[in-house]
C-alpha cells in the first residue's frame, strides 16, 4: 500500500516537472518556434502524464489527456495545422491538465464536465483536420477508458517515408502496407517470461477478437513427447488471421503492448508469406527487451527507444519494410535533422519526421534542453545534512588555519602545506555541495505565465509576460520562498499596474501591457526584477490611504521613494474594489516578509505613467554567509559582508550631532544614520571612543546606516544557525553562528536595527 | 481534583518506574532544592560562559553552542526574582527539552536523582504568584521540600516588552 503511495508521490513529482516543461515549450511555440522537437516534447509530456494517470486510475485526467494527445498527434504529423487558435487551445488545455493533476493529487473530484468544452473542440479540430479519422478515434476511445500505456510513437516513426513523400492532405495515415487495409496475419510466439509475468495468451487472443473477425490456429508441432515435457517450457505458438475494415497493424500491436519483449509478434498483411517472418534476427533482439514492468520505469526517451526497437527487429520480416529498416530510418533522420528552416509558422505541414531517440542524439544538440542529463532523486534532507556538515568542516578548517602561528609555520612546513590543500579542497567541496542545491529559477518562473493568462482573463486586460534569465541558479530553499512573492508581485502589476486596453491606447501605449520577469546574478546576490509598463504607483492615493489607515502620521511628508515603499506596509491596499485578484490588503507585505525571512531585501521604483519596477535582492545561498567578525562589549557579533560598504576608524570619522541626541555620520557629502551597537544592545563597553570602528552598511533601497562597534576582528565564513529553533526571534539579531573556538556569535540584523531605531526615536 | 490534574499533566511524558512513581533530577539554588522530571533532561554540563542576547530579560543568560545547535540558557535564580547568579566553573547547566525546543537552566549544583510517589505531590500553596506560576507542585523527600519546576512557565516571557 505504501509502495503505491510512493509511486504516486513520484508520479506527482514528475507531473509537476512535466507541466513546467509544457509551459516552457508552449512559451517557445507561442513565440513562433514551431518545430517538431518542441511538439514532440509536448506530446511526450502529455503522454507520460496520461500513462501514469492510467496506472493509478485517474480516469478524468486520462480522458482529458487522451483527447488532448490525439489532437497533438494530429498536429504533430501535420494533419492539423498549428494555428494560433490551436496554440491558445493547447495552452488552455495545459492548464486543465494541471488542474486535473492537482485534483488527483489532493484526492478531489473535478466536475465531470470540466474541460468538456475543450475536449469537444479537440475533436472538432482533429476531425476537421483529418477528414476521415473517425474510425481510429472511436477505437482508441474504447481502449483508452481502461489502462492505456500505448507507445504511439512507433506507428509514426514507421511512416516517415510516407509523411515525406506525400506531403499533401490526403496522406491519411496509411503506409503502402495498409493500402489494402483490413486483413492481417499475425504470428504470436510467447516466450517463457510472458508466462512468468502472469500474462495469459487467451486474454490477448480475446482482445484481438474484439478488433474484427478472427481465426486462430495453434502451432503445436513443437510440443514434445510427454517424457520430455518440461513443466515451465513454452511449446505453443499461434497463427491468427484478422480482418476488419480499416484495421491497422498499429491497432493489433497495441493489443500486445503489455507483453512487448516477452513474445515475438509478426504482423503481415494477408497474402504476404509468413514463412520468412520467423526471422532469426527477431529472437535475440526481442529477448533482450525489458519487460513491461521495466518499461514503466524507463524515462520517456528510453521508452521511445524501446518502443522503436521491436519494430526495427521485426523489419526484415516484411517485404516492404526493408526500406524502413532502422539504419535507413536513422540516415533519413540525420539528413533532415540539421536545423533546416522550419516551414513558415502558419502552415508547418511537412513536419520533420519525429526522431527516434537512439539516433536523435546527434541532432538534438541544437536545443538547450537537458535531454541527456542523468539525474537521481535525493531527499532534500539528506542534501541539507551534507550542506550542514560541509559548513562545519569549512569552519573547523578556518579555525585550524587560525591556530597556526608563525613559529608553528616555520617548524611544520608539511603541516602548513597540508592545511593549505585542505583549505582548497573544502572550498571546492563546499562549492560542489552548493551546486547540488542550486536550481534554475525556471521552476518558479514557469508557473507565472499561467498566472498572467488567468489575470488577463479576469481583468479583461491584455498582458504579455516576458521572462529573462530563467536559467539563473539559486539555492533551492531560496527558490521555494520565491513563489508566493512573485505571485503577489505579478498580481499587483496586473491588477494595479497595467491599464485597460482602452486606457493604454488613449495614452499612446500598445494595448498589450508587458510584465517582465528577470533574474540575474550580481556579485553574491541574485536580483529578481518584476517590471511592468503600466501606470506606475499612484503616489497621491498611496499617501492618502496610508494616512487614512494610520500607517503614516499626518504631519510627516515622505519622499517619493518612501511613498513607493509604503505599498509593502501590512494592511495596505490601494484597490478601489476588493477583487479576488488582489486588494485584500495582504500581498505586498507578504512579499516583504518572505524575502526578509530569507535574508533578502525588496526595493520598488515607479515612474508615473510609465510603469514600476520591484527588485528583489536575494542571497545566493542560505547555508554559508561571508561575514565580518566584530566585537561589541565583550561579545562577538558578525555583520553580513554583503551589506557592508566600508569600514573606518572612529577617530577618522566625521560625526555630527542631531537634535534627538543621536549622531549622524558624514560620508562623502552624505549624512548617514548612526547606531552605536553597544548602546543599542545595552552592552557595557570600555573601549576608548576613538579606538572604536564604524561599519558602514547598505540596506534596502540603498539606504545607508553606520554601525559603531568596539573592534573589527576579521572576515570569515560562517554557517547560519537559527535562534528560533530553541528560542525565539530577538530584535536586531538575524540569527547566530558558531565560531571556531566553539562560542556563539550573533548575526546583526542591519535592516532590523534601523527599523527599531526609528521606533525608538518615534516613541 | 488539582492533584489529579497534575498527575495527568506529567503522566504522558514519564518513563514510569513503578506505575505511580516519578523520577526527578534534583538541583539546588542557594539552600533550596528543586526538581525536574528525569525524562526531560538531556544533559548536564558545567557552566562555560554564554553569549549574551540583547533585548531579552535578565534571566536569559545568553546562548551556548551545544554540538552545533544554539541553545538558550535561563538563569533560574534570576527567574525566581532573586537577582542574577554569578556563575563559576562549579555552576551547572541542566539541558532539558521543553516541547520541541532545548533549553538550558543555570543552577548552583545538581544533587541527586530522587524517586518519589505521585501520591506525595502536594499543591503549591496559594499566595505568591511566582510560586504558583513556576512550580507544578511540591514533594517531600527525606524531609526536604522539593519544588517541581514548570519548565514551560520558566522559559516563557523571555523577550523584552517594547
Amino acid at each position: 500500500m505504501s509502495d503505491l503511495d510512493d509511486f504516486k508521490a513520484t508520479y506527482f513529482d514528475e507531473c509537476s516537472e512535466l507541466l513546467s516543461e509544457l509551459e516552457e515549450q508552449f512559451a517557445a511555440i507561442e513565440a513562433g518556434e514551431r518545430d517538431a522537437d518542441r511538439l514532440n516534447a509536448v506530446f511526450r509530456a502529455i503522454h507520460s502524464i496520461k500513462g501514469g494517470a492510467g496506472a493509478f486510475g485517474f480516469s478524468g485526467l486520462v480522458g482529458f489527456a487522451h483527447a488532448y494527445e490525439t489532437l497533438l498527434d494530429y498536429v504533430r504529423d501535420g494533419r492539423v495545422e498549428l494555428t494560433d487558435d490551436v496554440v491558445t487551445l493547447c495552452i488552455k488545455a495545459n492548464d486543465i491538465v494541471a488542474d486535473h493533476v492537482s485534483a488527483a493529487k489532493n484526492g478531489e473530484e473535478l466536475p465531470a464536465e470540466y474541460g468538456h468544452e475543450e475536449k469537444v473542440r479537440f475533436d472538432v479540430i482533429a476531425r476537421g483536420g483529418s477528414g476521415a479519422g473517425s474510425e481510429d478515434d472511436d477505437m482508441n476511445g474504447e481502449i483508452i477508458e481502461e489502462f492505456d500505456i500505448e507507445f504511439t510513437p512507433v506507428r509514426v516513426e514507421l511512416k516517415v517515408d510516407e509523411a515525406e513523400e506525400s506531403g499533401e492532405d490526403d496522406a491519411f495515415d496509411a503506409p503502402p502496407l495498409e493500402a489494402a487495409p483490413g486483413s492481417w496475419e499475425v504470428r504470436f510466439t510467447p516466450f517463457r517470461q510472458l508466462y512468468a509475468r502472469a500474462n495469459d495468451p487467451l486474454l490477448l487472443l480475446r482482445e484481438l477478437g474484439v478488433l474484427g473477425e478472427m481465426s486462430v490456429r495453434a502451432v503445436m508441432h513443437d510440443v514434445p513427447a510427454l517424457g520430455d515435457f518440461e513443466p515451465f517450457g513454452v511449446y505453443c505458438s499461434w497463427e491468427i488471421t484478422l480482418s476488419a475494415p480499416d484495421l491497422t497493424d498499429a491497432a493489433i500491436r497495441e493489443v500486445f503492448e503489455f507483453v512487448e519483449g516477452d513474445c515475438e509478434i509478426t504482423i503481415v498483411p494477408l497474402g504476404a508469406t509468413l514463412s520468412r517472418s520467423v526471422a532469426p534476427a527477431g529472437m535475440p533482439a526481442a529477448a533482450a527487451e525489458p519487460g513491461v514492468a521495466d518499461l514503466l520505469a524507463l524515462t520517456e526517451d528510453e521508452v521511445a527507444d524501446v518502443a522503436a526497437r521491436p519494430a526495427a527487429a521485426a523489419a526484415p520480416a516484411v517485404e516492404e519494410e526493408p526500406a524502413l529498416s532502422f539504419a535507413d530510418l536513422a540516415d533519413e533522420i540525420k539528413a533532415s535533422a540539421p536545423p533546416r528552416p522550419v516551414a513558415p509558422p502558419p502552415a508547418p505541414k511537412p513536419v520533420a519526421p519525429p526522431k527516434p531517440a537512439p539516433s536523435g542524439e546527434g541532432g538534438e544538440d541544437g536545443g538547450n534542453r537537458s535531454v541527456g542529463v542523468q539525474s537521481i532523486r535525493v531527499d532534500l534532507d539528506k542534501v541539507d545534512r551534507v550542506v550542514n556538515m560541509v559548513g562545519e568542516l569549512v569552519i573547523t578548517q578556518s579555525m585550524l588555519t587560525q591556530q597556526m602561528d608563525e613559529t608553528l609555520r616555520a617548524r611544520y612546513t608539511e603541516l602548513v602545506r597540508g592545511l593549505e590543500v585542505l583549505a582548497q579542497t573544502t572550498r571546492g567541496l563546499q562549492d560542489s555541495v552548493m551546486a547540488i542545491r542550486a536550481q534554475p529559477v525556471k521552476s518558479v518562473f514557469s508557473r507565472m505565465p499561467r498566472l498572467a493568462r488567468e489575470l488577463a482573463t479576469k481583468t479583461g486586460k491584455r498582458i504579455k509576460l516576458e521572462t529573462i534569465g530563467e536559467n539563473t541558479e539559486i539555492d533551492k530553499t531560496v527558490i521555494e520562498q520565491l513563489s508566493d512573492p512573485l505571485t503577489h508581485m505579478i498580481r499587483n502589476s496586473a491588477d494595479h499596474g497595467i491599464e485597460t486596453p482602452e486606457k493604454r491606447r488613449a495614452m499612446g501605449k500598445s494595448e498589450t501591457g508587458t510584465i517582465r520577469l528577470s533574474a540575474e546574478q550580481a556579485g553574491g546576490n541574485i536580483l529578481i526584477v518584476v517590471e511592468d509598463d503600466g501606470a506606475g504607483i499612484n503616489r497621491e492615493r498611496v499617501l492618502q490611504l496610508a494616512r487614512d489607515k494610520g500607517i503614516i502620521a499626518p504631519d510627516i511628508t515622505p519622499t517619493d521613494e518612501q511613498i513607493d515603499q509604503l505599498i509593502f506596509a501590512p494592511g495596505f491596499s490601494t484597490a478601489d474594489a476588493v477583487s479576488d485578484i488582489s486588494g485584500r490588503g495582504v500581498g505586498m507585505d507578504v512579499v516583504l516578509s518572505n524575502i526578509k525571512k530569507i535574508g533578502g531585501s525588496v526595493h520598488v521604483r515607479s515612474w508615473t505613467g510609465k510603469g514600476s519596477r520591484v527588485t528583489l535582492r536575494l542571497p545566493l545561498t542560505l547555508a554559508v554567509l561571508d561575514v565580518m567578525l566584530v566585537k561589541v562589549g565583550d561579545s562577538p557579533y558578525v555583520v553580513p559582508l554583503s551589506s557592508i560598504v566600508e569600514t573606518m576608524q572612529c577617530s577618522r570619522a566625521n560625526f555630527e550631532r542631531v537634535p534627538s541626541g543621536g549622531q549622524v555620520l558624514q560620508v562623502r557629502g552624505e549624512y548617514v544614520q548612526t547606531i552605536d551597537v553597544a548602546q543599542r544592545f545595552e552592552l557595557p563597553t570600555q573601549t576608548d571612543p576613538d579606538d572604536r570602528f564604524v561599519v558602514l552598511c547598505e540596506t534596502e533601497g540603498s539606504q545607508k546606516v553606520a554601525l559603531v562597534v568596539d573592534d573589527i576582528i576579521g572576515q570569515q565564513q560562517v554557517v547560519i544557525k537559527s535562534l528560533e529553533e530553541n528560542f525565539e526571534r530577538v530584535d536586531g539579531i538575524a540569527g547566530g553562528t558558531i565560531l571556531g573556538d566553539g562560542n556563539v556569535a550573533l548575526i546583526v540584523d542591519v535592516q532590523g536595527l534601523r527599523a527599531t531605531q526609528f521606533h525608538k526615536n518615534a516613541a | 481534583m488539582e492533584a489529579l490534574a497534575i498527575r495527568d499533566d506529567m503522566g504522558d511524558k514519564t518513563a514510569v518506574v513503578g506505575a505511580n512513581t516519578l523520577q526527578l533530577i534534583a538541583f539546588s539554588i542557594g539552600e533550596q532544592t528543586y526538581g525536574v522530571e528525569i525524562t526531560t533532561v538531556r544533559e548536564i554540563r558545567a557552566w562555560n560562559g554564554a553569549t549574551p542576547l540583547p533585548n531579552t530579560r535578565e534571566f536569559v543568560r545568553g546562548v551556548i553552542n551545544l554540538r552545533g545547535t544554539i541553545v538558550p540558557i535561563f538563569d533560574l535564580r534570576a527567574r525566581f526574582g532573586d537577582g542574577q547568579t554569578s556563575p563559576t566553573k562549579n555552576h551547572v547547566v541542566v539541558v532539558m527539552s521543553v516541547g520541541d525546543k532545548w533549553v538550558g537552566i543555570l543552577v548552583d549544583a545538581v544533587s541527586d536523582i530522587l524517586t518519589v510517589s505521585r501520591d506525595d505531590i502536594h499543591n503549591v500553596p496559594e499566595g505568591n504568584a511566582i510560586d504558583t506560576e513556576l512550580l507544578n507542585g511540591i514533594v517531600t523527600h527525606d524531609s526536604r521540600m522539593v519544588g517541581l519546576i514548570d519548565l514551560h512557565a520558566v522559559v516563557s516571557g523571555a523577550k523584552m516588552d517594547g
